[in-house]
């Protein structure tokens, strides 16, 4: 595996990563930008519209039967934030010549299919059109009225929007009902052009190909060549939310309780705070399952994730109504035994271990090994996997009981029943 | 071992069937740093009733047996528990159980034989106490409440519930907590002594293997046992017709989701063909470049493409389509009258090559994960298939195939409509 960046504008970067264990070759291109409470509905909406048409593809059937003449050649696209960054993502996953029936130049149709959707939307009269705009505003209100459905992911945005009150990352990435009345075809399209002009703009092709022939391929396209130079602001605010204990309890119908803490950490030992976080809730030897599942028996599910670019880790739980207190106090005690250093050697070694494991399966997975280089890219971090491999093995009992001392509950939320 | 090369997409297998009657098939994927086991037994949560090879009686378990079955092989008698072994190791493990199989399986980069010693040493020595398993209900209990709240497990539940008027496969897989409150020690070792015998298992490798070095590995690993014969299981008579056309259920969700069922005959010969078929069908009927789902989308009844599926086992087959709608109704009205349509038109041989390339890469890129191979052929065996007939049966599909199956799958008295829509605001 090898990893190669080319700057093809300033702003604009190609990533391409060698591979040969795969099928498929996947591309994919991200559109980085600030997050805004301004533009975010207007971003997410950019998003559904895009795959809507180009001037080349009309419609969705279309692109649709295009890509199903490329063996089934798949197109996804979504939205994310990573740090104060909001990203819309774009893919397109094909099989790889070597294993199709009929000779065909898959990698490049699929390119420019991609670059057709991103870069070449379908417009009329100096918008976008009319029709998509007013179905994708209802789509992305049922989106916005979905997010309920899934409750534990719910429940942790929620928790982590009561940790970021007004502030860019406790913003919703598909944006707010209110602000779709005031969108149109027209002052869309206006932050589209926008966005495109301003925006970091990185694509990945993972898998097995000609770079000569890839690079000249992506470098020629008339809609890459079009584009101009810009000069990239990336956001990250540090750690602008420090409140302590917030306690946040929101009702609905549900028969299990999330239970979510979202807690602050000081610590800038970014590997230290991982292996805190596999000790503290990373798998099944983990102190929160062991401690709520197992021996309390208090919860179907408890773990922790650990968001690397703002400095903060959230604990998620699924219990039973009446075991909050319970469950909050043996929550409690287990982050006040991590700053006692209460943790064995067994511990560190389980954790380090795990996080390994999921650093060595990165490269056996093409959307995580780009999303990891993403990651990297965006944080400007330039340590590959072996180097990440190492730094984790190198963290010591004293770097976890440091970063433990670091950390601080911030926000409490339980969804809980009527 | 027995060697199957599938030409297409380049992958080999290879099969050897013991001794013991444990069915052994090993994948290798050079150069790949995940390795993934998987060993499954014949025993899924539709098992309920069976002849006891100890005994020879006719035994009844209660519902979500398999299920509970699955928890409590991880608990050992010295006081660990082999999911926290195996995770400890850096090992990703985990255990699943689906209608007509349960799997235990690890996947890892790092400490194989370690990992395959705790797999090996768990799957085959149980540990059940009045103790353990009490224990267990709680937590299986919380487990079950988890399903009762998901929207989409209820949707799926709701349309089994139409589908059949006594197939097991309508009973949450986890069973109830009534169901779970009647399991004893007793009953799980029963169970596991009639289905956990190499005879009715699988065991699949995946991953940088020498296979026949992996074999002698697997088997030095194995208790001694006896072949033994197929175990006689006993199913409740299922009519071909259904249970009733449509079941409604109210939780909270923003939009409606659906599910539209077609109950098909029990599978006969030549499944994979039939099941490839089907999808070329359900991809032209209502696929993402399907005019219909062009037309559903416009209208805004649809949020995006529908999930296509057809599943079977020896006991069941039907045909499933579902999605988010604001009027499923309206949706299933609409899908019932273009499969009329498809019928009585000409297929259109442009469309048909497109779909059977775009299903063709579907297949393909199944072979991109170790899981996935994994557990692809694991169900695949359990329903008698080995998982590459897929891509070599593929080439005999045609058009008069595909009418022919139209006529007889698709007949709208078969059809169903499962619903979970958003309570009624007072």
């Amino acid at each position: 595996m090898s990893l190669k960046t080319i700057d093809i504008k300033e702003g604009i970067k190609l990533h391409e990563i060698k591979t040969n264990k795969f099928k498929t070759n996947l591309i994919s291109v991200f559109l980085t930008s600030k997050l805004s409470r301004e533009d975010i509905t207007k971003k997410a909406l950019i998003l559904t519209i895009l795959r809507r048409g180009t001037n080349n593809l009309q419609s969705q059937e279309e692109i649709n039967k295009k890509l199903e003449e490329l063996y089934g050649a798949s197109f996804d696209c979504g939205i994310d934030k990573l740090g104060d960054n909001h990203v819309l993502k774009f893919y397109i996953e094909s099989l790889n010549e070597e294993y199709i029936y009929e000779k065909e130049d898959i990698l490049n149709k699929s390119l420019n299919i991609l670059f057709d959707i991103v870069f070449n939307p379908l417009v009329e009269n100096a918008h976008f059109k009319e029709e998509y705009v007013n179905e994708e505003k209802n789509n992305v209100k049922l989106i916005i009225e979905g997010q309920k459905d899934n409750k534990s992911a719910y429940a942790t945005q929620r928790c982590i929007e009561e940790m970021y009150k007004d502030k860019p990352y406790g913003l919703y990435k598909y944006g707010y009902i209110e602000d779709l009345d005031k969108i149109d075809s027209k002052n869309l399209y206006e932050t589209y052009l926008e966005l495109i002009k301003t925006c970091k703009i990185d694509i990945f092709v993972s898998g097995n190909f000609d770079d000569t022939k890839l690079e000249k391929g992506i470098i020629e396209n008339q809609l890459i060549s079009k584009l101009e130079p810009r000069k990239i602001e990336l956001l990250n605010e540090k750690d602008e939310s420090n409140q302590k204990e917030n306690v946040v309890k929101e009702s609905m119908q549900i028969s299990q309780g999330k239970l979510d803490i979202g807690l602050n950490v000081k610590s800038k030992n970014k590997n230290a705070v991982s292996v805190y976080n596999a000790i503290l809730g990373g798998g099944a030897n983990s102190k929160l399952f062991q401690n709520v599942r197992e021996k309390a028996s208090l919860a179907y599910s408890a773990g922790s994730i650990y968001i690397k670019p703002k400095g903060k880790i959230i604990i998620k739980t699924g219990i039973e109504h009446k075991n909050y207190e319970k469950t909050l106090e043996i929550i409690k005690k287990q982050i006040e035994d991590m700053k006692n250093g209460k943790f064995t050697d067994e511990d560190i070694k389980n954790a380090k271990e795990l996080i390994i494991a999921s650093f060595k399966s990165m490269q056996d997975e093409q959307d995580s090994e780009i999303s990891f280089y993403f990651g990297r890219e965006i944080q400007r971090e330039s340590v590959d996997i072996e180097k990440q491999i190492k730094d984790i093995s190198d963290v010591t009992k004293e770097n976890i009981v440091e970063a433990a001392n670091s950390i601080e509950i911030n926000t409490i939320f339980f969804l809980t029943k009527e | 071992m027995e060697e199957r090369i599938c030409k297409k997409i380049k992958e080999k297998c290879y099969m050897e069937k013991l001794d013991n009657g444990l069915q052994v098939i090993i994948v290798p994927k050079r150069n790949l740093q995940k390795k993934y086991i998987i060993w499954a037994t014949h025993f899924g949560s539709i098992d309920n009733e069976f002849i006891d090879k100890e005994s020879g009686n006719k035994i009844k378990i209660p519902d979500g047996v398999a299920h509970f079955l699955e928890h409590k092989m991880f608990e050992q008698k010295d006081g660990t528990d082999s999911l926290y072994t195996l995770m400890a190791l850096g090992i990703d493990a985990n255990a699943y159980t689906t209608n007509d199989h349960t799997a235990y399986l690890f996947e890892c980069t790092d400490h194989f034989y370690e990992g395959l010693d705790e797999l090996m040493d768990y799957v085959q020595n149980p540990y059940f106490t009045d103790e353990n398993v009490e224990k267990e209900k709680g937590i299986i209990g919380q487990e079950i409440q988890m399903y009762d709240d998901d929207p989409g497990w209820q949707l799926y539940i709701g349309a089994m519930d139409c589908l059949y008027k006594n197939n097991p496969i309508k009973i949450d897989i986890a069973g109830t907590i009534e169901s779970i409150s009647k399991i004893t020690p007793k009953i799980l070792y029963k169970c596991y002594n009639n289905f956990y015998h190499p005879s009715n298992m699988v065991f699949v490798a995946v991953g940088d293997f020498e296979p026949n070095s992996l074999l002698e590995e697997i088997k030095k690993r194995l208790k001694k046992s006896e072949n033994r014969d197929e175990i006689k299981r006993i199913y409740p008579e299922e009519k071909e017709e259904i249970n009733k056309k449509l079941e409604e259920k109210e939780m909270e969700v923003s939009t409606p989701i659906f599910m539209i069922g077609i109950k098909d005959k029990l599978p006969e010969n030549d499944i994979v063909k039939k099941h490839i078929g089907i999808e070329i069908i359900l991809n032209m009927l209502i696929g993402k470049s399907s005019k219909l789902y062009s037309k559903l989308y416009s209208e805004g009844l649809l949020m995006g493409v529908p999930d296509i599926d057809y599943e079977f086992s020896s006991q069941y087959a039907h045909v499933l389509i579902s999605g988010q709608s604001v009027d499923p109704k309206k949706v299933n009205e609409e899908v019932l009258k273009e499969i009329e349509q498809m019928k009585s038109a000409q297929i259109d041989k442009q469309e048909f090559e497109r779909i059977k390339k775009k299903i063709y890469g579907d297949y393909a890129v199944e072979y991109n994960n170790v899981s996935d191979i994994g557990r692809m052929f694991v169900a695949d065996y359990i329903k008698g298939i080995n998982s590459f007939e897929y891509i070599e049966k593929f080439d005999q599909i045609d058009e008069n195939y595909i009418k022919e199956l139209l006529n007889t799958v698709f007949d709208e008295n078969k059809a169903i409509l499962s619903i979970v829509k958003g309570e009624a605001k007072n």
